[in-house]
């Protein structure tokens, strides 16, 4: 398989301002100020295959965003060196750019005032994009986004939904080979976040696209990416598929009953009562201590049964388990 | 096609857009515009009395004023219709806003300048086309030479602003620049009332001189050693500019706010 990205060593740090409380210290700092570097991101090292769907997950300020300007030519590294495509991004930002493409969810591409098909038209100047070539994907796209009827509305009018869907249009005119995806799902309902996954597997399934996605939204990773690469306090915590992810860290399975009659108390090793109402219980299993058949039989036994359901934990509730764990061993 | 066809055609593209925006709202557009006309008669209405008293002020006559007034309202119209985020870079700069045209595949300082057209300054380009119809000359060395200065003073205006508000990459925030407002300020009285320290200040730091003078220097009779010198500054400014937004890049910190394009 041929390499979209290629990341060695690449670290970002920032000078920054540091001043204490107080009128007195504005005063000196505003003639004496003190700087310090904050590293953004440790120097990493990771690569992307062509046609992969990479989920780059991290809590807030972990480092994720800088990370996708660095791969893009937005930010220009402290240390190391990155091929995306096979140009520096830095020094090669321009010819880069025909290449990929970028969805922000926080920064629109899209003019405010003016409907999307003009953006559109815009963009196919700044991509030089042939003129049947143009319209001929134009036309694909509205089609695949569902778009028809809302290109000629003024973008400010447009629900968040259906700017999201113009914006990632926008971003797929020029047909580029890596797509960054920065949290494109933030802020949009269950429905428009389904249809927006759909559409992003779908250009990777028919067009072969890369993508490189940050989200915190669980469903997007679960959903869309088959590898995740974890960043915590500017670091590679993880870079693992999300299946082994998922193993990883199932050391916890929640178990449902309903039974006959009200049980007594739960006195099994490694299993939790987490909630009782009558005969309805939720039972929490640690399965490194007892697996889930030993539990079962114990249940069968002791019990009558009428309904039994048996549940993962969310993808949710495995990254915040990941992100705790790191935070638990720098602590 | 060759690299420069298709930026203009990319510039044409986005001027097209930024007309096309203002128009959304076609009362404000119309109002916006029309006010910045008549602010400007009205400071044409103080110098007609003026020179309802006085013939000359230090050897400029009405003429001379009212194509003070033509220059530097065109040239700062077409710098705000054309390239109107140039007194804003700073702005952009500081809030993260850049990212947008980092992440297209065009030269950011290009891209950046003329995505955005200020309505108001449409209104100038008016009055100054208005302004050379009533006191200009009407031959075709007249309207070549008011051109020319239109031109000069265009990119005075927007590479002034670019060195300016440039300086919010080393300096990290913008508050404070001064912006095209003081050019304007200092270049709509006649270069020659000025003395001492302020006309040196007004050819060299603050260059509102080489805008102010153009009706003398060239309009009324080109004299070369102007002309060479505005040509010079100029080119200064503009390669200056230039080169010191593309190394303050380098140091750009991108941010988190929230941005759409208007």
């Amino acid at each position: 398989m041929t390499l979209a990205i290629k990341v060695k060593g690449l670290s970002k740090s920032f000078a920054v301002k540091h001043k204490k409380t107080g009128f007195l210290e504005s005063l000196k700092s505003l003639f004496n100020p003190t700087f310090s570097e904050v590293t953004a991101v440790h120097p990493i090292d990771f690569q992307v295959e062509q046609g992969e769907i990479v989920a780059f997950l991290g809590p807030n300020g972990a480092g994720k965003s800088t990370t996708i300007k660095m791969l893009t030519g937005i930010l220009h590294p402290t240390q190391g060196s990155a091929e995306v495509l096979g140009f520096n991004p830095w020094q090669e930002r321009a010819k880069l750019a025909f290449h990929i493409g970028s969805v922000f969810g926080q920064k629109s591409q899209l003019w405010y005032h003016l409907p999307p098909i003009d953006t559109f038209e815009l963009m196919s100047r700044i991509f030089e994009l042939p003129r049947a070539d143009y319209l001929k994907r134009r036309d694909e796209l509205i089609e695949r986004f569902e778009l028809g009827a809302l290109m000629n509305i003024p973008v400010r009018k447009l629900s968040l939904g259906q700017r999201m869907r113009c914006e990632m249009a926008a971003a797929l005119l020029h047909r580029p080979q890596i797509v960054f995806l920065d949290e494109p799902t933030i802020g949009l309902d269950v429905v428009v976040k389904h249809k927006i996954r759909d559409l992003i597997k779908e250009m990777n399934k028919e067009e072969g696209t890369t993508l490189f996605i940050t989200s915190h939204d669980a469903g997007d990773i679960e959903q869309l990416c088959k590898r995740a690469i974890v960043i915590n306090h500017g670091q590679i915590i993880l870079d693992d598929t999300v299946s082994n992810m998922k193993r990883q860290f199932l050391k916890h399975k929640t178990i449902h009953l309903k039974l006959q009659e009200v049980p007594g108390q739960f006195n099994v090793p490694g299993v939790k009562l987490v909630k009782q109402k009558g005969a309805g219980i939720r039972l929490s299993v640690d399965t490194s201590q007892i697996s889930i058949e030993n539990v079962l039989s114990y249940i069968v036994q002791n019990y009558q049964l009428v309904d039994v359901t048996i549940e993962d934990p969310s993808m949710e509730e495995i990254i915040t388990h990941i992100y705790e764990q790191r935070r638990e061993e720098v602590d | 096609m060759s690299t420069v066809a298709k930026y203009i055609r990319f510039a044409l593209a986005c001027w097209k857009l930024n007309l096309a925006g203002a128009m959304e709202f076609r009362l404000s557009f119309f109002m916006t515009a029309g006010m910045m006309i008549i602010n400007n008669f009205v400071w044409i209405f103080f110098w007609q009395i003026y020179f309802h008293r006085f013939k000359l002020v230090n050897g400029w006559d009405v003429s001379d004023v009212m194509m003070l007034w033509a220059v530097v309202a065109g040239g700062f119209g077409l710098a705000n219709v054309f390239f109107g985020n140039a007194d804003y870079i700073g702005n952009i700069i500081v809030t993260g806003q850049l990212d947008t045209y980092l992440a297209q595949p065009k030269p950011v300082l290009l891209n950046l300048l003329i995505s955005r057209m200020s309505v108001s300054a449409l209104g100038d380009v008016i009055f100054a086309l208005l302004v050379f119809g009533c006191f200009g000359k009407h031959t075709w060395s007249g309207m070549l030479k008011f051109s020319i200065a239109l031109f000069l003073s265009m990119l005075i205006f927007v590479f002034f602003s670019v060195c300016v508000q440039s300086l919010a990459f080393y300096v990290g925030h913008s508050e404070g620049f001064i912006g095209q407002e003081l050019l304007v300020t200092f270049a709509t009285y006649p270069t020659d009332i000025f003395r001492g320290m302020t006309k040196v200040v007004l050819f060299t730091v603050l260059p509102a001189g080489f805008i102010s003078y153009m009706p003398i220097g060239l309009l009324r009779e080109v004299e070369p050693l102007f002309f060479g010198a505005a040509i010079g500054v100029v080119m200064l400014l503009v390669f200056g500019g230039t080169a010191l937004f593309y190394r303050g890049l380098r140091r750009y910190g991108s941010g988190n706010m929230m941005g759409m394009r208007m």
